[in-house]
């Protein structure tokens, strides 16, 4: 009887374990999406590295890849590369800049992202080839270039006062977080607009600011009155969807079930409407103290 | 006894009449536009209106709960459909950039499609097309206009509406007002003045330019240095004060006001032009200097009603920096002003009836925490106004972004960064005397994703910002009927052919038909 729970207890410290070993190491892949609107770019916190390889593509093939690139993905990535509605900025990518003339694009194009709403595409050799080689020529002039980028630099967010965001933070924060547990070491994992987007709201802002926090605990209340308990898949007006503790997704039709989620975020939201700017700068100068 | 002329002349009427059936039938006369017909939706919101309501009546509260697939139209793309169909003559010609398809209104049978040929301009998104004769016209990424012959999807013309190279393209649902196509574009990436044309829809030809934000260095320009002010959303017409309606786009450089000063007019604005020579009767300024990138080209919708006592000429929106406004349309009168959604950004309203911009929600070198984000209160997709409960449903999303901007980010285009934290979408019904929530429908997710359809029957379609595309009531927002056909990034559109109503709903790449079941 006792086994059951105490395994389910090492799973869990497993999963525990693994986030943060993924949040030590800092992951800069493109997790998340840039936004709702226009011209959004994905955070740029993180200047562009040069490549690892030249790539030795033709000016003919960078062209062409511009009017290919325009049609088929600046939808999402904007005509730039730099990141457009709802697509990660590719000039600031880490899988754009480990890849050697597109052996981790092409496959990338090939099967797509479904589950952050990039679709496969179907494309001639020829234009993967030129799609690539205009991303990687966009990756070399974002990295070249100066004055106008859309950059937020760490020292653009130093005017907070650390010793005010300590106070805000224990009257405001201390209910969930404390800077000797959760948070502790937490100005080494995250930097500059990727500390304050967490800070602000775990999960906003994608690449750069590390995993997305782990899902809310879910209860679930079946007709018969047995309770299954996991962690929210997937929730909308009428399906109620969880991860059971052996990894297996479950769902029910909302109506025939009652549940709870315990979404601790919740306190992230009502926060939002609560900060002044100068208590959002405050806050941010304590948490850099966390090292 | 009928004298013989007038004999003849009943004959060659006859004749006449005769020979101009076929004609009458299919080529769509502008002045059906004035009073669509049932099976029709001619327009990008339906009418001139801008209402997106629907009088047909045969899908009811009590009987939408049977609604089921008729057909699918799939788009075989790898976009989103984000267009509004239109339907005219038994036909919907849906688009997305570069392409247009017609499709048989009663099957889903693909009858012709239009592949616009590969170029650099901006592939955003698509609204839709329009139709005037037997006409369907196109705009393209590269910011050309392109009529087709309606009949087999065959090239008529094809000009240009804005040089694609200076950074202008073009999603633009073209509104056709008797001989005049009005046409937008858009260009936020760029410093552009912002313009709105109109062309002969016979022919091409140019016929007037409005422009909202003029060439840089213009003189007694009113725009403080500004640029933008894009008309990328389809206006609304009134016939009897012969004004188009149209909401205009952000200044540019966005999020840079410094090298701007003053209220940027006509950018975030309301104008009303006379259609047959582009000039301004009036303007109202939704933001005045903007810097968030909130556009106020949400759809202008026209009511008539009772407000303050009296019957008036409105004009409703429901504008992307989370305030509802209403104006008188005759004058551009403000008549109310309060937010819908979650605001932080203005420090009062003025007596112009304007919000004023609090100075320390400017973007900074530090940032700013705003509400809204940058895909604001509301966003393009078409609101409804239900006459008989006097609702204007908005898809609405409360939602804070960072905004930054420093020196280095220079005047040019976006100048500047931001960033969404969080939003939730949520549709809500608006009272349009007092702008009061009525009730809210939580559509589970980030941002407000599908526009909205009323019926005179008292069904309101639109999609959540999940998965499904639903059915409430519109008196209280109660599910009626719902289908997992993916997200829904268009308007929701209604027609009834031989005695049957089919709603339209685009769900992912496909286009979905729902009607009764047939007995």
């Amino acid at each position: 009887m006792i086994l059951v729970p105490l395994m389910r207890v090492l799973q869990i410290t497993v999963l525990i374990l693994g986030c943060m070993a993924a949040a030590a190491a800092g992951r800069a892949e493109a997790f998340g999406e840039g936004g709702q609107g226009r011209g959004q770019a994905s955070p740029a916190s993180v200047r562009p590295t040069p490549a690892t390889a030249p790539q030795g593509f033709t000016r003919e093939q960078i062209d062409s890849g511009r009017t290919r690139f325009a049609a088929q993905c600046g939808f999402c990535h904007g005509r730039d590369a730099a990141g457009g509605e709802g697509g990660t900025d590719l000039t600031r990518s880490a899988l754009v800049g480990t890849d050697v003339q597109g052996d981790k694009i092409r496959p990338l194009l090939r099967s797509g992202r479904p589950d952050k709403g990039m679709p496969a595409f179907t494309l001639t050799d020829a234009d993967v080839t030129a799609i690539v080689a205009f991303i990687h020529d966009q990756r070399e002039q974002a990295a070249n270039a100066t004055g106008n980028r859309r950059t937020v630099d760490v020292a653009d967010l130093q005017t907070g006062n650390a010793d005010a965001g300590r106070r805000y933070f224990e009257g405001a924060c201390g209910r969930c977080h404390s800077a000797a547990g959760d948070l502790k070491g937490i100005a080494t994992r995250y930097q500059g607009l990727a500390l304050l987007q967490r800070m602000l709201y775990p999960g906003s802002g994608g690449r750069g600011a590390g995993p997305a926090p782990k899902p809310p605990a879910v209860r679930v209340t079946l007709r018969d009155g047995q309770v299954v308990t996991g962690t929210l898949a997937y929730r909308d007006e009428f399906t109620i969807s969880i991860t059971d503790s052996s990894g297996w997704r479950r769902s029910w039709p909302a109506s025939q079930v009652t549940y709870t989620v315990d979404d601790r975020l919740q306190a992230h939201v009502e926060q939002l409407g609560k900060y002044t700017d100068g208590d959002m700068h405050d806050v941010l100068a304590y948490l850099q103290t966390l090292k | 006894m009928m004298s013989w002329r007038t004999c003849r002349r009943l004959s060659r009427a006859f004749v006449v009449l005769v020979l101009a059936a076929p004609a009458a039938a299919q080529s769509i006369d502008p002045s059906a536009l004035l009073k669509p017909a049932a099976d029709s939706w001619l327009t990008y919101h339906g009418d001139y209106s801008g209402r997106h309501h629907s009088p047909l009546l045969q899908i009811t509260p009590d009987n939408v709960g049977q609604l089921g697939l008729t057909w699918a139209f799939q788009t075989g793309q790898t976009q989103q459909i984000k267009a509004t169909p239109i339907v005219a003559n038994g036909v919907i010609y849906l688009t997305t950039p570069d392409n247009i398809w017609a499709v048989d209104a009663r099957n889903g049978r693909q009858l012709w499609r239009y592949s616009y040929p590969m170029n650099d301009g901006f592939h955003i998104g698509h609204r839709g097309a329009a139709v005037y004769k037997d006409s369907v016209f196109l705009t393209t990424p590269d910011a050309h206009l392109i009529a087709l012959d309606a009949r087999d999807g065959t090239v008529k013309w094809n000009v240009v509406i804005a040089d694609a190279k200076k950074g202008y393209w073009s999603t633009n649902a073209p509104l056709l007002i008797r001989n005049h196509l009005i046409v937008g574009v858009s260009g936020d990436f760029d410093n552009l003045p912002g313009i709105l044309r109109s062309f002969d829809p016979d022919t091409g030809k140019a016929q007037w330019t409005f422009y909202s934000t003029p060439p840089p260095d213009t003189p007694g320009a009113v725009s403080g240095g500004a640029t933008g002010g894009q008309m990328w959303m389809t206006g609304t017409y009134d016939p009897d004060l012969n004004l188009l309606f149209v909401g205009t786009g952000n200044p540019t450089p966005v999020l840079n006001g410094e090298v701007r000063p003053g209220d940027n007019r006509w950018t975030c604005s309301i104008v009303a032009l006379n259609p047959d020579t582009g000039t301004l009767a009036w303007g109202f300024q939704a933001s005045p200097h903007d810097t968030h990138d909130w556009d106020a080209a949400e759809v202008p919708v026209l009511v008539d009603a009772e407000f303050g006592g009296a019957q008036r000429k409105l004009l409703l929106q429901a504008s992307r920096n989370g305030y509802y406004f209403v104006l008188d349309r005759t004058t551009g009168k403000n008549l109310l002003t309060t937010p819908f959604a979650t605001t932080n950004w203005a420090s009062g309203v003025n007596e112009a009836g304007q919000p004023t911009p609090n100075p320390a929600k400017e973007p900074s070198r530090d940032g700013r925490l705003v509400a809204p984000d940058e895909a604001g209160g509301t966003n393009y997709r078409s609101p409804s106004f239900d006459p008989a409960t006097g609702l204007l449903l908005v898809s609405a999303h409360d939602a804070y972004g960072i905004y930054f901007f420093k020196k280095e980010h220079g005047r040019y285009g976006w100048a500047g960064a931001d960033y969404g934290v969080y939003g939730r979408g949520e549709l809500r019904a608006l009272d349009y005397r007092t702008g009061q929530v009525r009730w809210r429908h939580d559509l589970h997710g980030g941002a407000g994703a599908a526009g909205v359809l009323t019926t005179a029957s008292g069904v309101t379609f639109t999609g959540d910002s999940a998965n499904s595309a639903i059915a409430l009531r519109t008196s209280d927002g109660s599910t009626l009927w719902h289908s997992g056909i993916g997200r829904v990034g268009n308007s929701p559109i209604t027609y009834e052919l031989d005695g049957r109503q089919y709603v339209l709903v685009g769900g992912g790449t496909a286009l979905y038909a729902f009607a009764l079941p047939t007995r």
